[in-house]
């Protein structure tokens, strides 16, 4: 079991739920947890009925359980303010107008949630002191590319680096007879930048690689099974192994004894789910972990209980 | 003005000369070359970093963003130089002075 241990899918299927009822396990064995929520719908305010922000917060009735809500939002708006802050140190007022308009543009990228939400995901995995972090993720699509981000950005900043080398380096050689090079590579703050980032990059890859475990939640329904090989199949590509998946929301069967519409709807409907259980059994490779049952209310409180014990997953520390 | 001064000056001159022509035909053409190779590859850098000045969106430009301010100078005359470059061969020309 790694440190890190990751809930994906398709959205609505459940997945604040069932890391919430992860998180509530992990503390209730005594580990120091954190549940980090990258959901922009931000739910897990509502199953633990208490306001969270991007800083760790202790939950109520809880001795070891902290929750942290990362708004991308609001990660790219720090992100513009920091840069536009050194701007104002290093370049010339008549310049800033110029540039200015550059990095409003990049802030708007279809992109720029995704690497906020990365490098908070980054910040927590470097600092955090807890022996086990869940992270609650957006939907599917979202969070694929989130992780696939290492790699994907890692080879743009390589291929960057070396341009900006090159390109330093005829600096040097053109300045010939002892004059002075208009640019040197010792103390060029792009290629210590560029270095910096790129490393970041890498531990991110390796972190997810050896100390993650991915688990994806899904609904007994056509769509959601699809969705969820699909995301097995990209996460394989990138050298992340699922290691579980967790049916939710499954409908509870009528007694035996009863009759009538209402039991006869039910009756049908528990044996649609079965087989799609067994397909999520018998065709992946992946064990599931959890059937979880719809329950009449939200799931809060002593419901959260219940579904904690309903997850075979172990919340115990291995190394 | 006896002969050893005016030998002097003669040589002073031609050394002078000489000096001007090796800088001209040899040391400076050198240089200029190598610098401007290093204006085009830091071009082709810019231009990596910040496609969408130019319209076309990067997956990097969030964090290429943050080298702006290390690059604020760099970044006007490029933007400015990129706009009005007119061919290839005129850039490439340009050491020929014509």
């Amino acid at each position: 079991m790694g440190r890190y241990v990751f809930f994906g899918g398709k959205g609505g299927v459940g997945k604040t739920t069932v890391s919430s009822a992860y998180a509530h396990k992990c503390a209730g064995a005594d580990l120091d947890t954190l549940l980090v929520s990258t959901d922009p719908a931000h739910s897990t305010a509502d199953v633990f009925d208490q306001r969270f922000d991007d800083d760790p917060t202790p939950v109520d009735g809880y001795d070891s359980l902290e929750v942290m809500e990362i708004d991308p939002e609001e990660a790219v708006d720090e992100h513009l303010m920091g840069i536009k802050r050194q701007l104002g140190d290093q370049v010339s007022p008549a310049i800033v107008n110029e540039i200015d308009r550059q990095i409003e543009l990049a802030h708007q990228t279809p992109g720029a949630h995704e690497a906020a939400l990365f490098d908070r995901f980054i910040d927590v995995m470097r600092e955090s002191e807890h022996d086990r972090v869940v992270f609650d993720t957006s939907p599917t699509g979202g969070t694929l590319r989130l992780l696939s981000l290492p790699e994907y950005l890692g080879g743009w900043i390589d291929r960057l680096l070396s341009k900006r080398e090159k390109s330093v380096d005829l600096y040097e050689k053109s300045a010939i007879g002892g004059r002075e090079p208009r640019r040197t590579a010792v103390g060029d703050p792009i290629i210590a930048r560029l270095r910096e980032r790129k490393e970041n990059f890498e531990f991110a890859g390796e972190t997810l690689r050896e100390e993650a475990a991915f688990y994806l939640v899904a609904n007994p329904d056509e769509l959601s099974i699809r969705e969820t090989r699909r995301a097995i199949a990209s996460l394989a590509e990138r050298d992340l192994q699922v290691a579980g998946l967790v049916a939710n929301r499954l409908t509870p069967e009528p007694e035996p004894h009863e009759e009538g519409r209402g039991a006869r709807f039910l009756r049908d409907r528990v044996e649609t789910e079965r087989e799609r259980v067994r397909e999520l059994e018998e065709t992946f490779d992946p064990p599931v972990v959890a059937r979880i049952e719809t329950r009449v209310a939200e799931i809060k409180g002593d419901l959260l209980d219940d579904v904690s014990r309903e997850l075979d997953i172990a919340a115990d520390l291995v190394a | 003005m006896d002969l050893t001064d005016r030998i002097a000056a003669f040589r002073e001159t031609v050394e002078e000369w000489l000096r001007g022509l090796y800088h001209g035909m040899i040391s400076h053409p050198a240089y200029e070359l190598i610098e401007k190779e290093a204006e085009d590859q830091e071009d082709a850098f810019l231009l990596a970093c910040f496609p969408d000045a130019f319209g076309i969106p990067s997956p990097v430009s969030y964090y290429t963003a943050e080298l702006l301010p290390y690059l604020g100078a760099e970044f006007e005359q490029w933007e400015r130089r990129m706009w009005d470059r007119g061919s290839m061969l005129e850039r490439k020309g340009q050491q020929y002075h014509f």
